[in-house]
């Protein structure tokens, strides 16, 4: 996870990085009065690079993702909850207490 | 629901208590939202956090929830005079609520004086007349005494006004098959079908039903839900394949007087669902394998 993380910081600080160039970039341009097409080349590869980074860190920060499936074998529902609102007391397991000296110590 | 992850982590925590490794507060937090009935560890270990006041101060407010959790428990097993003094106890703490006056309610209802429950029942519910617990706990008591026929038309006056209560639809199916009246139990399955159409044991025990009536169009819709289950619970519901192959030989037996309808496109799905069923049994019941051969040959035999 710590890797992730400075993964993560390293990918947002070189997407800064890339913002601040082309606005340097920018800025040269209005001195010598041309016109500005967009980011120079190396600007725009940074930019990808920023991005792969981010996303990577995005993917492996936030831990194990969990299946969606309804259907999948971690998923599926193997039993429906008793019904708690209609449980009766008097069965069988009356007569075979489950252990003697049970009791509540205040 | 109970999914497989929460049935096998509520397995582990149980035997990680049992053998001694600690761990119970999250077995008791997880068996209470699983609404597992497993009322015998639920009293031994919630008795060890509650007698030990360390732990117990530890809890925080979720000290009284343990203490409802462990009065049920306690009736469950029978253990009346631990269930009275964790009823007390939380008497003692709220001392007007609605909620520890059913409890007490269903103490009495554990001891078996059933007019004095009766009245308890009554009386909370002239104050708060659509509280659904004491409505389903009403059906509870007619339940218990053996008087089915009492039970069953409470419960349908509680459907009457609480339409969309699940759990009451299939306390009302459960009741209507144990009586044989499969006709209204169908009613019952297909309405929590309609409600709830992504589990597949209501779709299982909707097949059920259908089989059991019989008759051609009944089994042709059985084989249909059956399928639906095994689709709904990625194939390993063994039942729901059990019942494709019983459902199937029992159309054909139907359908031998009758002209052969022309059925034979849907030939391949017994045959994968004993394929299937083979294989399951070979992963996990390898001894029982050849009984299940020869109790699929035998299906296929006599179609």
């Amino acid at each position: 996870m710590g890797l992730g993380f400075t993964v993560g910081v390293i990918g947002v600080l070189i997407l800064g990085h890339a913002a601040y160039s082309t606005i340097q970039y920018r800025s040269l341009l209005k001195i010598t009065e041309e016109e500005f097409s967009g980011p120079p080349m190396e600007v725009v590869l940074e930019l990808l690079v920023g991005l792969l980074f981010c996303m990577w860190a995005a993917l492996t920060v936030p831990g194990k993702f969990l299946s969606v499936h309804p259907h999948s074998d971690e998923n599926r529902v193997v039993s429906l909850p008793e019904n708690v609102d209609f449980m009766i007391f008097n069965h069988r397991g009356r007569a075979f207490p489950s252990e003697v000296g049970l009791k509540l110590k205040h | 629901m109970v999914t497989k992850t929460e049935e096998s982590q509520l397995n582990k925590l149980e035997n990680q208590v049992e053998n001694g490794g600690g761990g119970a507060w999250e077995y008791l937090c997880l068996a209470r939202k699983l609404k597992a009935r497993r009322s015998d560890k639920v009293l031994k270990y919630g008795l060890s956090i509650l007698n030990d006041s360390r732990k117990r101060s530890s809890l925080g407010p979720d000290e009284w929830t343990l203490y409802e959790q462990v009065a049920v428990a306690a009736m469950d097993c029978h253990a009346l005079d631990v269930a009275k003094d964790c009823i007390s106890a939380l008497q003692k703490k709220f001392p007007e609520s609605k909620r520890v006056g059913r409890l007490e309610a269903m103490l009495l209802e554990a001891k078996g004086s059933w007019e004095d429950a009766e009245a308890a029942y009554s009386s909370l519910l002239e104050d708060n007349p659509f509280d659904q617990v004491i409505h389903k706990r009403r059906v509870a008591i007619a339940k218990a005494q053996g008087n089915i026929s009492a039970a069953i038309e409470w419960l349908n006056k509680y459907l009457e006004i609480f339409m969309a209560d699940h759990d009451a639809w299939r306390e009302l199916a459960e009741i209507y098959v144990s009586l044989q009246m499969y006709k209204q139990a169908a009613f019952c399955y297909e309405e929590l079908i309609l409600s709830q159409p992504t589990v597949p044991l209501y779709h299982l025990a909707y097949a059920d039903v259908l089989y059991t009536l019989g008759g051609l169009e009944n089994l042709q819709t059985a084989k249909k839900y059956y399928s639906s289950t095994i689709d709904l619970s990625g194939g390993k519901n063994n039942r729901a394949l059990f019942g494709i192959c019983l459902c199937t030989s029992a159309i054909s037996q139907l359908a031998r007087g009758r002209n052969r309808e022309d059925k034979d496109s849907s030939s391949d799905l017994p045959s994968l669902a004993s394929a299937a069923l083979e294989k399951e049994y070979k992963l996990h019941a390898s001894d029982k394998l050849s009984v299940l051969t020869s109790t699929l040959k035998c299906l296929r035999v006599s179609s």
